[in-house]
């Protein structure tokens, strides 16, 4: 057996069963979500059973599904805006920012990050209730920063030290003003950077749950975390395979964008890793 | 360093396609903003009509759809009669504790508040309700004792809650399976000798011992078939005792030798129990009737829906003394905005309280004597065709004799409320059951911290 063989060999004895195991719950998913309700609980019927559409049919045309989707496209839209407005020119700032200082700006901003939502929702709630935003999206555009701007300063700002200052001085030198430096030469270099802060962003808005339960309660303005729980447990009857399909179609589309910019998300992550 | 310099050099803006491209982005940031309100709170609902005012109402998603579907018209019938526009809104069970500490936060929210659980905790934000059942009771009859002892603090004299119903909580198992091991779960000394025949066949006893609702009532009630409570008639902590440690003892064997890891892991998860009898996997579990109903029904678990059979709780050493399994309560804010007609929705509700118990299928029993007497429901009960035949006849007696408050022999209180929303007695027989501490040792530590408890609600004059 040859040497590149074995390794070969070694690969992929590591990789696939890694590989089966993460895939293993899409798959459940997408079995699941396949089956009639009534033949869920039937451990018979695991894996022969009648598939149908129904579970989709039942979500898009009996369910708030789409406007739960909408809704938390725009309010991750908003959010992602929002935290690239602060973060960018904030991670720069403090990249820049030699010293103590900056340091210890750093990490303040990023322990603002670890405390958990649980503790804030009641300050909160009152914030936004002084704001009259309660029942409205916008309270989740106001009050979701406050968790996603730290973590991308911290991470931009890791990202931006990365970069060569001779590049911003080559550039002045050239005639370009600060801001012209920065949009002409930093921003773009810091494309990975940029770019996983959007996903990581719009993913943890997606994702969230406590302030989006806290916040909203009519149906109308439901997000999709908030909405799936609600609408399709019915007392105790979960509806199975419609949750399973509620969540295997937001995943798909995320996946795939996580897996087409892999490399740059993992350059994002670790740019100010090896300085 | 990363190396990014074999990439293609991206597309620059100049400054002026970048000016352009933020002012286009502001000014669509701008348009969404100004349309917010009408693009995110959707339609009005009586467009073109004059209202004399809204009303919202939070709510769970009830375990018996059937009644969802005939309180949402109710309401809406009700707003039209009475010139109001009714929100009903309705989330999961878990959540409403969350809610409701959001909406006392705020102090904003919901007009009306329901929990399957008393308020007592948060009687300085809501108003009497004295006003309101007496006005019920003149007309549908005598408030029941269980829902006094559940809504008033006799130290404030104050009604902080109105509750509308409450649902018994019988024992529901497999008649097939405790027949195939020659028992029945008519005592806790029958439930012990069977949980290890049952556990051997893959079917293990299903009483919780999480963080929810239901293994928190299912082990209080236990406790207090064993002689120990939480509390005394005046409303004293009495939890350190021989009878509490002797329960706890018994219950962790029974866990031990009957049941399996499952019971720890249902935190925040009222329906895990009704979903381990559907699945086929539970012989026993403590719940209302939805756990017969939904089988009934066929969505699920439908192949053991006639083997279901309700008892009363098990016989214990100090008797068969149970507690209901949901207490219905409604709650009007003091910060309420139309507390006015909250006032008149919810005296109206509770006189519908016949109707809600019907369509409830029997899983709601009203709190008002002559909404619809027990003997009116033990006749529709009766008449259900579900087999075995006559099965839910059983559950006004478990109503009438085996069914007290949180709290019993005392008052359902803050002390108690906090209490139960810690979960600290489920908490005290898992810490015994998983083997972390000795019965003297979690009991003692429970005992310490409930005393705190009441020590801090004494404090803030709630409690004599």
């Amino acid at each position: 057996m040859t040497v590149a063989l074995r390794r070969r060999m070694f690969q992929y004895g590591v990789v696939v069963p890694f590989a089966i195991v993460l895939a293993f719950p899409f798959a459940w998913m997408a079995v699941t979500s396949l089956k009639p309700e009534g033949q869920v609980y039937e451990q018979s019927k695991t894996w022969t059973f009648s598939p149908t559409l129904e579970n989709y049919g039942y979500l898009l045309h009996h369910t708030g599904y789409m406007r739960w989707i909408r809704n938390s496209c725009l309010v991750g839209l908003a959010v992602v805006l929002i935290t690239l407005a602060i973060a960018l020119p904030a991670g720069y700032a403090l990249a820049r920012l030699a010293g103590r200082v900056g340091r210890s700006l750093g990490v303040g901003i990023f322990l603002t990050y670890l405390v958990p939502p649980t503790l804030l929702f009641l300050p909160l709630s009152r914030v936004v209730s002084e704001l009259h935003l309660g029942d409205r999206l916008w309270s989740l555009i106001l009050v979701y920063p406050s968790f996603t701007v730290p973590f991308a300063i911290w991470l931009l700002m890791g990202f931006f030290k990365s970069i060569p200052q001779e590049l911003e001085d080559a550039a002045l030198i050239d005639g370009c003003s600060r801001l012209g430096a920065l949009v002409r030469i930093v921003f773009p270099i810091s494309a990975p950077g940029i770019l996983t802060v959007v996903i990581f962003t719009f993913s943890l808005v997606v994702n969230e749950f406590v302030y989006a339960i806290t916040f909203i309660t009519s149906s109308a303005n439901r997000t999709l975390t908030v909405g799936v729980p609600t609408d399709l447990i019915r007392g105790d009857l979960y509806n199975w395979p419609g949750i399973m399909a509620a969540i295997l179609i937001p995943s798909i589309p995320m996946a795939l964008v996580y897996n087409a910019f892999l490399n740059r998300f993992i350059t994002g992550f670790t740019g100010g890793a090896f300085r | 360093m990363t190396d990014t310099r074999d990439e293609p050099a991206p597309a620059l803006l100049s400054r002026r396609e970048f000016l352009k491209k933020a002012g286009a982005g502001a000014a669509a940031l701008g348009v969404a903003g100004a349309t917010a309100p009408f693009s995110f709170a959707g339609p009005l609902r009586y467009k073109g009509r004059w209202l004399s005012g809204s009303l919202t109402a939070l709510t769970w998603v009830h375990f018996v759809p059937s009644y969802d579907q005939w309180l949402d018209p109710w309401a809406k019938a009700w707003g039209e009669k009475n010139d109001v526009q009714v929100t009903i809104e309705h989330i999961n069970n878990a959540l409403l504790d969350t809610r409701a500490a959001a909406e006392v936060a705020a102090q904003s929210g919901h007009d009306l508040f329901f929990n399957l659980h008393p308020m007592a905790v948060y009687e300085d934000q809501v108003i009497n309700h004295s006003s309101i059942i007496k006005e019920v009771e003149a007309k549908v009859g005598k408030y029941l004792p269980i829902a006094q002892q559940s809504t008033y603090n006799p130290r404030t004299k104050k009604y902080f809650a109105v509750s509308d119903s409450y649902v018994p909580d019988p024992v529901v198992w497999r008649h097939d399976l405790w027949n195939a091991v020659g028992e029945s779960p008519a005592t806790w000394d029958h439930v012990k000798a069977a949980a290890p025949k049952l556990k051997a066949m893959g079917h293990p006893i299903g009483i919780g011992q999480s963080q929810e609702i239901d293994s928190n009532m299912a082990l209080i009630a236990f406790m207090m078939c064993f002689g120990s409570f939480i509390q005394n008639e005046n409303n004293k902590p009495t939890l350190l005792t021989k009878n509490t440690i002797d329960a706890v003892k018994f219950m962790a064997e029974i866990a031990r030798t009957g049941e399996t890891n499952d019971i720890f892991s249902w935190n925040g998860n009222a329906a895990a129990n009704n979903n381990y009898l559907y699945a086929g996997t539970a012989s026993l579990i403590f719940n209302a009737i939805s756990a017969t109903r939904t089988p009934e029904s066929g969505a699920a678990g439908g192949q053991y829906a006639d083997d279901l059979w309700i008892w009363p709780i098990p016989a214990g050493p100090h008797g068969r003394i149970g507690l209901e399994h949901l207490m219905g309560c409604w709650s009007i804010w003091k910060f309420a905005k139309n507390r006015p007609a909250a006032e008149r929705f919810l005296a109206d509700l509770c006189i519908a309280g016949k109707d809600a118990t019907i369509q409830s299928q029997l899983y709601n029993f009203p709190t008002f004597a002559n909404a619809m007497p027990f003997k009116e429901i033990r006749k529709v009960a009766a008449a259900d065709k579900h087999k075995p035949l006559g099965k839910y006849t059983i559950l006004t007696t478990i109503a009438e004799k085996y069914t007290h408050n949180i709290g019993y022999p005392g008052t359902t209180n803050a002390a108690i409320d906090e209490i139960f929303q810690k979960y600290l007695i489920p908490q005290m027989f898992a810490q015994v059951s998983q083997g972390k501490l000795s019965a003297e040792d979690s009991v003692r530590h429970t005992n310490t911290a409930i005393k705190d408890i009441y020590a801090k609600w004494r404090k803030r004059n709630m409690l004599a």
